[in-house]
C-alpha cells in the first residue's frame, strides 16, 4: 500500500510534493499504523478513503494551476447561502469545450488513419472518406446541442423567476 | 433586537465555511499541531462523522496557507514529516466571524421554534 501511495503521490504537481509529499507520507504511516488493529472492512474504507483523496487532491492541485488560486480547496460552504443573481454555467461551458475538442480531435485521428491504409482495390468506386462521411452529422449534431442549451439557457435567463430570485425580493421587501 | 451585525460578514467573503475547513480551523485554535493530529482531532470533534483522508487535509492546509489564516509553526523538536501549523490572526478572526454567525442561527431558530410551540 506504502507503493501505490507513493504513486498516487507523483499525481501532484512537482512544487506541491515538494512542499507536503513527506509529511502526507508521515501522516499516511501514522494512519496505517492506526488502522493496523481494526477489522479488515475498516481497514478497506480506509484505504480508499485515502486513494480517493489523493486523486481527488491531485485533480485539484493541477485545476489550481490553470485557473488560479481560488480554484482550488473550496473554505467557503453552500449551507445558507442564497444567491440571488443568475450565474452563467461555467462548468457546462467549459464541457462543451472539451467535448468539442474531443470529437475535433477524433476527427483528425480518423482522417490521419484513413489516409494512412492502403488502397489497394483499384477498381472499386471512390469511396467517401472518413472525414466526409463523418463530419457533416457530428457538426449537425453539435449545432443542435449548442442551439438547445442556448435556448434554454436564454429562457432560463429571461424568466428570472426561481425561488431565489424571489428569496431575493423578499429580503429586499423586508429592508 | 440586534442579533447579528450584518455587517461584519462583509469583512470576509469566505463564510459560511465547509465543515472540514471549520473543523480544522477549530482543532487548530487551541494549541498548533501536526497534520495526524488535526486528522484525529477532527474525527473526535465531529464523533466520527467527518474522517479526512490525508489528501482532502492537505488540500485544505494548503489553501489556508496560501490565504494566510493558518501558518507553519517550526517546532525545537520537530521530525521530518511532522510539521505543525497554529492559527494567523486573520484565521482566528474568521473562525470567530463564523462561530458568531452560527451562534445567530442557532439563535434565531431556537427563537422561531419556541415562538411556534407556544
Amino acid at each position: 500500500m506504502l507503493a501505490i501511495y507513493r504513486q498516487l503521490l507523483r499525481l501532484y504537481p512537482p512544487a506541491y510534493r515538494q512542499q507536503f509529499a513527506d509529511e502526507m507520507l508521515a501522516v499516511f504511516l501514522d494512519i496505517r499504523a492506526d488502522i493496523a488493529k481494526k477489522r479488515f472492512f475498516a481497514q478497506t474504507v480506509c484505504v480508499v478513503r485515502e486513494i480517493l483523496g489523493l486523486i481527488g487532491g491531485a485533480c485539484g492541485e493541477h485545476l489550481r494551476c490553470f485557473l488560479g488560486p481560488d480554484s482550488g480547496f473550496p473554505l467557503r460552504g453552500r449551507s445558507f447561502v442564497m444567491r440571488n443573481g443568475f450565474r452563467f454555467p461555467n462548468t457546462t461551458a467549459v464541457l462543451m469545450v472539451l467535448i468539442l475538442c474531443g470529437v475535433a480531435v477524433a476527427i483528425k485521428k480518423g482522417e490521419e488513419i484513413a489516409m494512412s491504409l492502403p488502397h489497394v482495390n483499384p477498381g472499386v468506386e471512390p469511396i467517401h472518406s472518413v472525414h466526409s462521411a463523418l463530419l457533416p452529422p457530428v457538426v449537425l449534431l453539435l449545432i443542435v446541442f449548442y442551439a438547445a442549451g442556448l435556448v434554454g439557457w436564454t429562457i432560463l435567463f429571461a424568466l428570472r423567476r426561481s425561488g431565489v430570485h424571489r428569496l431575493a425580493q423578499l429580503s429586499g421587501e423586508q429592508k | 433586537m440586534a442579533l447579528y451585525d450584518m455587517s461584519r460578514t462583509a469583512m470576509t467573503s469566505d463564510l459560511p465555511l465547509t465543515e472540514p475547513v471549520l473543523l480544522i480551523l477549530l482543532s487548530l485554535a487551541g494549541q498548533p499541531q501536526h497534520g495526524y493530529s488535526i486528522l484525529k482531532d477532527v474525527e473526535r470533534m465531529s464523533d466520527g462523522r467527518v474522517v479526512l483522508s490525508t489528501g482532502t487535509l492537505y488540500g485544505a492546509i494548503r489553501r489556508l496557507l496560501d490565504d494566510d489564516w493558518i501558518e507553519r509553526f517550526d517546532e525545537e523538536d520537530a521530525s521530518r514529516g511532522r510539521q505543525a501549523y497554529r492559527l494567523t490572526q486573520q484565521g482566528r478572526r474568521n473562525l470567530q466571524l463564523e462561530i458568531d454567525r452560527m451562534k445567530h442561527i442557532t439563535r434565531l431558530a431556537s427563537l422561531r421554534v419556541a415562538l411556534k410551540e407556544r
